[in-house]
C-alpha cells in the first residue's frame, strides 16, 4: 500500500513536469506547479507514517502551504499585473521536446539503479522519477523564453531535488529544511520583484530579448 | 556572547541600520564603523583560533578551524575595502544624479548584509547552513548587479539569478546525495550534516552515492565561484555592478565559493581518495584558464576584462588544488590570499577610470588616459602587473609554486597548457592596458572628462595599492601562519 502511493504520487510528479512541457498557458502551468508540489506534500507525509518521522509532517505541511499555494498564488498575482497570458512558441516545439524529455526519463532510471536499495524498494523508484523530472525542469529552463515559465523550471528542479532527497535519505535535518524553505520564499520574491522590473523596463518578459551583453 | 555571533551579528545589525533614514554622513560612518568592526573581530576570531582554540557555536554548526581562519579574515578585510570606496564612489554618482537617497539606502543595506552572507560562509561547519548561507550570498547580490536599474543591468541580474539559482539547486542536490552516501551512520539532527562527521565518517561513505553528489556539489559550488564551463553571468554581473559591490564578488564571493569547494573536496578526498575529485578540479580549472584567455585577448570593456581575469585566477586556484602536492596546495592558498590583496586595487582604479569617463567600454575610455587620470591610470599599471603574475609581483611566486609543484607531479601535459595558456593572458592583458593607457590624446577629449580629486575613493586606491605592494614583501607572520595552518588541513596533514 505504502510503496504503491508512493510511486503513484511521484511518478505524478513527473507527468505533471511533461504536461508542463506541453503547456502554453502560463496560468495552467503555474497551477501544473502547484499540483506537483502537492504530490511532494502527499510522497513526505506518506513516509513520515511509513518510517514513523515524525519531522516529515511539517516538511509536508510546510510544502503545502508554501509551494502548493502560496508561491502559485504571487506567481498568479505577478502574471496579472503584467497582462501576459501566454508563452510565445518555444525554442524547440511541443512534439520534439517531448521526445526529448522521453530520453531524459530513460536517462534519470539508468542512473537510480546505481543507488543502494532502500527502505521498502520503493526508492529505486523515486529517484529514478526525480532525476527524470529535475531533468526535465533544466530541459524547460533552456528551451523556454519567458520568465515566469523560467521560474517555474526552476522550482520544478527544486522540486525534484526534494524528491530525491525523500527517496535516498528520508528526509534532511528539520533545521536545515526550513532553513532551505526560507531561502526558497526569499528566491521567489526577488525573482518576482526582478521580473516587473523587467517588465517595466523592457515592456515584456521575453528573455531572448535579454541579449545585449556578449563578448 | 561567544566571539563568533559578535563577528556575525555586528554586519547584520549593520545592514538594518542601513535602511534607516538618516543624514548621509551619518550613514556612511555607521556602514564604516560597523565594517571596521567586523574586520577587527574577523582577526579577533582568527587569532583565538592561532592560540590553539577551535572557536565553535550553536552545537559545532559553526566552527573555525585553518582553512575558516583564513577565508574569514579575507572576506572580513575585503567588505572594510568596499566600504571604504563605496562612500567616495557614492558620493560622486550622487552628485551626478546617477544615485538616488532610496538607491543608497538599498546599498547601505545590502552591502553589509552581503558580507554577512559571506562570513557564514566562512564559518559554517555544517554542509546544510552552508547552503543556505551560500543562497544568501546570491540573493544580497542579486540587487547589487541590478542596482543601476539600466537594461543591461537588468539583463545581467536575471543571467545572474538564475544560473546562480540553478547552480546552487545543483549543489543542494550534490549535498543530499553526500548525506544520503552515508545511509544513515551520520544520525539524524543537526550533527548529521556536520562536515567533522562526514570526515569521521569518510571510509563508510556509500562510494557511487558519494561520487555523483561530489559531482553535482562541485558544479554547483563552481558555478559560484565561476568555473568555466558555468561562469558566463561573471562578465556581465561583474561589469553591471558599481565597483565596491563588484569587489565583493570578485573577490569575498570567489574566496567564498572556492571554500565550499575545498570543503567538498576533503570529505571526498578522505573517502575515495584525492584522485576523483581533484582530477574533476583540475578539469575545470584547467578548462577555465583556457575559456578566459581569447576572451581576454579581444575583450573591449574594462571590467568585463577584470571578470575574465577572475575566471582565470579561480582557474589558477582549482589547478593548484587538484594537482594535489602539498606544494600546489599551500599555493593555491597564497594565491588566494595575494589575490585578495592585489584584484580590490584593479577594480578600484578602473572603477574610478570608469566612473570619470561614465563608461567601461575601451571605445570611450581609452586611448591615452595616462594623460587624463594619471593617478589611477598609474595605479589600474600596476594592479595589471600584479594580476598578470608578473615577476618580480606577489601572484608570480603563488603561480611558480603552483607550476612548480605541477611539472614535478605526474600532470606534466595539463600544466604545460597552463603554462602556456598564463603566457597567452599575460600578453593580452599587457596589450588591452597598453592601448587604454598609452596613445595620443583624442581631440576634446580632456575636456569630456572630470578631473581626478583626492577623494575618499581614491584615497582607498592608495592605500589598496600600498597593501598590495607591502604584503608580498612583508607577509605578517600570523597570516603566514594561517595559511599554513588551512595548507596543512586540506592537505590532510593535520
Amino acid at each position: 500500500m505504502v510503496p504503491d502511493l508512493l510511486i503513484l504520487c511521484g511518478a505524478g510528479m513527473l507527468v505533471t513536469a511533461y504536461l508542463m512541457v506541453g503547456q502554453k498557458s502560463l496560468f495552467m502551468t503555474i497551477r501544473l506547479y502547484g499540483a506537483q508540489s502537492l504530490l511532494l506534500a502527499v510522497v513526505a507525509a506518506t513516509m513520515a507514517v511509513a518510517e514513523a518521522h515524525p519531522h516529515l509532517f511539517v516538511m509536508a505541511a510546510m510544502t503545502t502551504v508554501l509551494k502548493g499555494f502560496l508561491i502559485p498564488w504571487f506567481l498568479m498575482r505577478v502574471v496579472d499585473r503584467i497582462g501576459i497570458h501566454r508563452e510565445i512558441e518555444p525554442f524547440l516545439n511541443v512534439p520534439a521536446s517531448l521526445l526529448v524529455c522521453l530520453g531524459l526519463t530513460v536517462v534519470g532510471y539508468r542512473v537510480s539503479t546505481g543507488f543502494p536499495e532502500g527502505a521498502a524498494g520503493m526508492t529505486h523508484h523515486v529517484i529514478g522519477v526525480g532525476l527524470s523530472t529535475l531533468m526535465i525542469g533544466l530541459f524547460l529552463m533552456v528551451t523556454r523564453k519567458k520568465a515566469i515559465t523560467q521560474i517555474l523550471a526552476l522550482l520544478t528542479v527544486e522540486n525534484a531535488v526534494f524528491l530525491v532527497a525523500l527517496g535516498i535519505t528520508s528526509g534532511m535535518p528539520l533545521v536545515v529544511e526550513l532553513g532551505i524553505f526560507f531561502d526558497v520564499i526569499l528566491a521567489v520574491l526577488v525573482l518576482g520583484i526582478l521580473v516587473r522590473r523587467i517588465v517595466d523596463r523592457f515592456e515584456s518578459m521575453d528573455i531572448s530579448r535579454l541579449s545585449r551583453l556578449k563578448g | 556572547m561567544p566571539l563568533l555571533v559578535a563577528m556575525l551579528l555586528v554586519p547584520l545589525v549593520t545592514a538594518a541600520l542601513g535602511g534607516i533614514d538618516a543624514p548621509r554622513r551619518v550613514k556612511e560612518a555607521i556602514r564604516l564603523g560597523g565594517l571596521s568592526l567586523t574586520f577587527a573581530l574577523c582577526l579577533a576570531t582568527a587569532s583565538a583560533f592561532l592560540d590553539g582554540g577551535v572557536p565553535s557555536a550553536f552545537g559545532d554548526a559553526l566552527r573555525v578551524d585553518g582553512l575558516s581562519a583564513l577565508v574569514l579574515v579575507l572576506c572580513g578585510f575585503t567588505g572594510l575595502l568596499s566600504a571604504a570606496y563605496g562612500v567616495g564612489y557614492m558620493r560622486r554618482n550622487e552628485a551626478r544624479g546617477l544615485v538616488t537617497p532610496r538607491m543608497r539606502q538599498e546599498f547601505d543595506v545590502l552591502v553589509p548584509a552581503y558580507v554577512f552572507a559571506m562570513l557564514l560562509v566562512a564559518v559554517s561547519n555544517n554542509l546544510g547552513i552552508l547552503w543556505i548561507a551560500v543562497e544568501l550570498t546570491t540573493l544580497a547580490s542579486v540587487f547589487l548587479v541590478a542596482f543601476h536599474n539600466r537594461d543591461t543591468s537588468l539583463e545581467a541580474a536575471w543571467k545572474f539569478l538564475m544560473l546562480g539559482s540553478l547552480g546552487l539547486a545543483f549543489a543542494l542536490l550534490g549535498t543530499v546525495l553526500l548525506f544520503a552516501s552515508g545511509q544513515g551512520r551520520l544520525g539524524e539532527g543537526m550533527s548529521a550534516l556536520h562536515w567533522t562527521r562526514f570526515m569521521e565518517l569518510a571510509p563508510e561513505l556509500h562510494p557511487f552515492t558519494l561520487r555523483l553528489g561530489v559531482v553535482f556539489a562541485l558544479i554547483g559550488y563552481g558555478t559560484k565561484a565561476g568555473l568555466a564551463p558555468m561562469h558566463t553571468w561573471k562578465p556581465d554581473a561583474y561589469r553591471e555592478a558599481p565597483s565596491p559591490a563588484g569587489v565583493l564578488m570578485a573577490v569575498g564571493m570567489l574566496n567564498g565559493a572556492l571554500y565550499c569547494l575545498l570543503r567538498v573536496h576533503m570529505i571526498s578526498k578522505a573517502a575515495i581518495g584525492p584522485d576523483f575529485s581533484g582530477g574533476l578540479l583540475l578539469a575545470l580549472g584547467l578548462l577555465s584558464v583556457l575559456v578566459a584567455t581569447p576572451f581576454i585577448l579581444i575583450q573591449w570593456d574594462l571590467k568585463r576584462l577584470l571578470a575574465y581575469s577572475s575566471i582565470e585566477h579561480v582557474g589558477i586556484m582549482a589547478v593548484g588544488i587538484g594537482l594535489g602536492a602539498d606544494a600546489a596546495i599551500f599555493g593555491a592558498l597564497l594565491h588566494m590570499t595575494y589575490h585578495t590583496f592585489a584584484k580590490p586595487l584593479a577594480f578600484f582604479s578602473a572603477g574610478t577610470l570608469a566612473q570619470l569617463h561614465r563608461s567601461s567600454d575601451f571605445a570611450t575610455i581609452g586611448p591615452g588616459t595616462l594623460g587624463r587620470a594619471p593617478i589611477s591610470s598609474s595605479l589600474l599599471l600596476l594592479a595589471a602587473m600584479f594580476i598578470t603574475g608578473s615577476p618580480p609581483f606577489s601572484l608570480f611566486f603563488s603561480e611558480m609554486l603552483i607550476l612548480r609543484a605541477g611539472f614535478l607531479g605526474p600532470n606534466v601535459v595539463a600544466t604545460s597548457v597552463f603554462l602556456a595558456a598564463l603566457v597567452v593572458i599575460f600578453c593580452g592583458f599587457a596589450y588591452q592596458i597598453g592601448r587604454l593607457l598609452l596613445g595620443p590624446q583624442p581631440a576634446g577629449a580632456a575636456q569630456a572628462v572630470e578631473p581626478e580629486t583626492l577623494d575618499f575613493s581614491l584615497g582607498t586606491t592608495l592605500v589598496t595599492a600600498a597593501i598590495a605592494v607591502i604584503t608580498p614583501v612583508y607577509l605578517p607572520a600570523p597570516l603566514l601562519a594561517l595559511i599554513h595552518a588551512a595548507a596543512s588541513l586540506v592537505s590532510g596533514g593535520a
